[in-house]
């Protein structure tokens, strides 16, 4: 069964990056092929926010019921956010390049994205910070929460204060329509799709390899 | 009401140990008026160009104000912590009382800071408020959600090992959406208007803080 | 249990009654379990105190008795085990444990800039309780109240102490090397005000690698428990050396 599904996450993958290069047509006033690189970007940052927020859940469950797994779970998700999210910053930086003549322009959207780098960065430095692991857990979980409660404003305020922004419409956009050839859609969907179940998949092993690791250290101490 | 009263309790101890050491109070001042008198000396007496004035000159102010925050504010907690007065007060009274008799505590050292620093600013740059009212709501907005927010990270930060780093790292992360309204009001003000839909999410952004530490706090406090 | 009556009261001859104590407290932990960064001090230690009743946590240095003492006064989250307190037949949580407790340990330290008793004031105006108690236990105790606590001797710190884990009453007294730095009219001082407490009602636990001059009801050895379990671990086969505990 595990074989079948990992199989089957491995083909569903392939199946996006064939469609965004052979089966998506080009989206209108983009220049050249770079509107391809929408399949990858995209989904990666929406595999980071559901990072974020699977660390934050994790986070909670942990103050809550204070079952170690939980808080491994959460790092690992965090660790694997910060990874989505280094990967669709480079992404939008290069789409930046060939659009807007430059990779870096403090568009809003890349503004959001780094204080968010830099917060989840924070995160892991505070439990590097903490030697006893009680503490490490309750003390990052605490900073994950609070990740889940200043996050709205990284996203919704503050574009709205740098006012003007290049950045394309979301998927879904202010008027609740969909803009989009539906051949783009699809593709674009397929891969939040697989890169979501990717990030599972990834935690997973991320968090056995964690026990692991932990399992031993624990085992080093007492030899 | 226990709650308030102890929280009154250590607002008043509070004061009368820094009125006796002066510890937060000398390294804050001096902090803010050597920084002012760095940045206008390194400035040069022609000072910022005329255009940019009103969009450069909050920048710094609130820069100044942030330092000076991080300098003074975690003070109050670590010493706690270091001191081990830390477990008697667990032992007598409510976590979400000692946070905000805390949080009252810094607040008052913030505005204070506010009250000596910005005349002192807005003479030595020379920069004429349009709304001086709107100004003086604007930096005591500012001053809560900072010292909520220092609070809750100064009291992480007494538990983890290097101390002095640590502060800015997780804190201006958190403080980053803050930063960016108070800038943004600030040059309105100097201007003379108030933007009230960026002043509503000021407050939203120092409520959400305030009721997340008072739930939050009590996970930091106790082991 | 040994019923709990006012009897006669050997050093403080003052009315005081407890304000908590209606129903006898007891005090019962189970199978308590901790360690630092993975290193266990404490494996499955189970005790028992009932009102009037004293326990001595005996065992060598870092066989784990502060620790213990810690776990109970809800300072430290044992990592498995079980905590339960009853005062008047209610079982309280580890916040409310903590506001029933009278904790003296080497780790209790006061404001240094504030004096011995604007410290204890301090603590009185956070338990809802007047000053006037803590004040005569100043006094009898010798400590010079207009002090600094930063100038205070080491001995008139450990009578600090006392004063601030006795001056509200705790049905629950938790010593942790209660009698270190005492000189002989401070430890004679303090024993009495401890039996005081005993006979009327409270209950006690002390830790001390030495034997007391006490009348003890229980003891509670730890150098014996992780003597034991780490006999017990090497029977299960697991492959640890032998220098387990200390």
């Amino acid at each position: 069964m595990k074989t079948l599904l990992r199989w089957s996450l491995w083909l569903w993958i392939s199946l996006c990056i064939c469609g965004a290069f052979l089966y998506a047509p080009l989206a209108e006033g983009f220049v050249g092929q770079s509107s391809r690189i929408l399949f990858f970007h995209v989904p990666m940052a929406w595999g980071a926010f559901v990072a974020f927020i699977t660390a934050g859940v994790y986070a909670i469950l942990y103050l809550k019921r204070r079952r170690p797994e939980d808080d491994r779970r959460s790092e690992a998700a965090v660790q694997i956010g910060l990874l989505f999210c280094v990967l669709a910053t480079i992404t939008g930086a290069l789409w930046a390049r060939v659009m807007w003549g430059a990779y870096w322009n403090w568009d809003p959207r890349q503004a959001s994205i780094v204080i968010v780098l830099v917060f989840y960065a924070a995160y892991l430095v505070l439990r590097d910070a903490v030697e006893d692991p009680e503490t490490e857990a309750r003390l990052a979980s605490v900073y994950a929460v609070l990740g889940l409660i200043v996050a709205p404003f990284f996203f919704f305020v503050l574009p709205r204060i740098v006012q003007f922004t290049l950045h394309p419409d979301s998927v879904i956009n202010d008027r609740g329509s969909v803009d989009m050839e539906s051949r783009m859609l699809q593709v674009l969907l397929a891969g939040a799709i697989g890169f979501t179940a990717l990030f599972f998949w990834i935690l997973r092993l991320q968090t056995r390899l964690a026990a692991l690791e932990g399992r031993r250290r624990h085992r080093g101490l007492l030899s | 009401m226990i709650w308030l009263r102890q929280a009154l309790a250590v607002l008043a101890k509070d004061w009368r140990t820094e009125l006796r050491t002066r510890h937060a109070l000398h390294t804050i001042a001096l902090f803010a008026v050597t920084t002012l008198v760095t940045v206008s000396l390194a400035l040069g007496p022609a000072g910022v160009s005329s255009a940019e004035r009103t969009t450069t000159l909050p920048v710094i102010l609130w820069i100044i104000l942030l330092f000076a925050a991080a300098a003074g504010l975690p003070r109050s907690f670590v010493a706690e912590e270091e001191g081990h007065t830390a477990d008697a007060l667990r032992l007598s009274a409510l976590p979400s009382a000692i946070f905000a008799g805390k949080a009252a505590f810094s607040i008052g050292l913030l505005w204070g800071l506010e009250l000596l620093l910005t005349p002192l600013f807005l003479a030595m740059m020379d920069l004429p408020v349009g709304a001086p009212a709107a100004l003086v709501l604007i930096l005591l907005l500012g001053a809560l959600g900072l010292a909520v927010a220092s609070v809750l990270v100064a009291a992480m930060v007494a538990q983890a090992r290097s101390r002095g780093a640590l502060f800015p790292v997780l804190a201006f992360p958190l403080l980053l959406p803050l930063l960016m309204m108070a800038v943004e009001l600030t040059r309105g003000a100097v201007v003379g208007g108030l933007d009230l839909n960026v002043l509503q999410q000021l407050v939203l952004y120092d409520a959400s803080l305030t009721v997340g530490g008072l739930m939050l706090f009590p996970v930091i406090w106790n082991p | 249990m040994p019923p709990h009556e006012s009897c006669e009261r050997p050093v403080r001859p003052s009315g005081t009654r407890y304000t908590s104590a209606v129903s006898p407290p007891l005090l019962i932990f189970r199978d308590l379990v901790h360690g630092f960064g993975g290193l266990p001090v404490l494996r499955g230690v189970s005790g028992r105190v009932a009102t009037g009743e004293l326990l001595l946590v005996r065992g060598a240095n870092g066989s784990g008795k502060s620790t213990l003492v810690r776990c109970l006064a809800g300072l430290l989250r044992p990592q498995s085990g079980e905590i339960e307190l009853q005062v008047d037949g209610q079982l309280h949580d580890s916040e409310a444990r903590r506001q029933r407790i009278g904790w003296v340990g080497p780790g209790l330290a006061f404001y240094e800039s504030l004096t011995a008793e604007e410290n204890l004031g301090f603590h009185a105006r956070l338990r809802g309780i007047e000053p006037d108690h803590g004040l005569a236990l100043l006094r009898d105790l010798g400590v010079p109240a207009h002090r600094a606590a930063g100038a205070l001797s080491s001995g008139m710190l450990q009578r600090l102490r006392w004063s601030f884990a006795l001056q509200h009453r705790p049905p629950v007294l938790l010593l942790d090397e209660p009698f270190q730095n005492l000189d002989a009219a401070g430890e004679e001082a303090v024993q009495a005000l401890l039996s005081a407490h005993l006979e009327r009602g409270s209950l006690a636990v002390v830790a001390s690698p030495i034997q007391l001059g006490l009348s003890t009801d229980r003891v509670l050895d730890l150098t014996d428990i992780s003597a034991h379990s780490a006999a017990g671990e090497r029977a299960s086969g697991e492959a640890t050396s032998d220098g387990t505990g200390s």
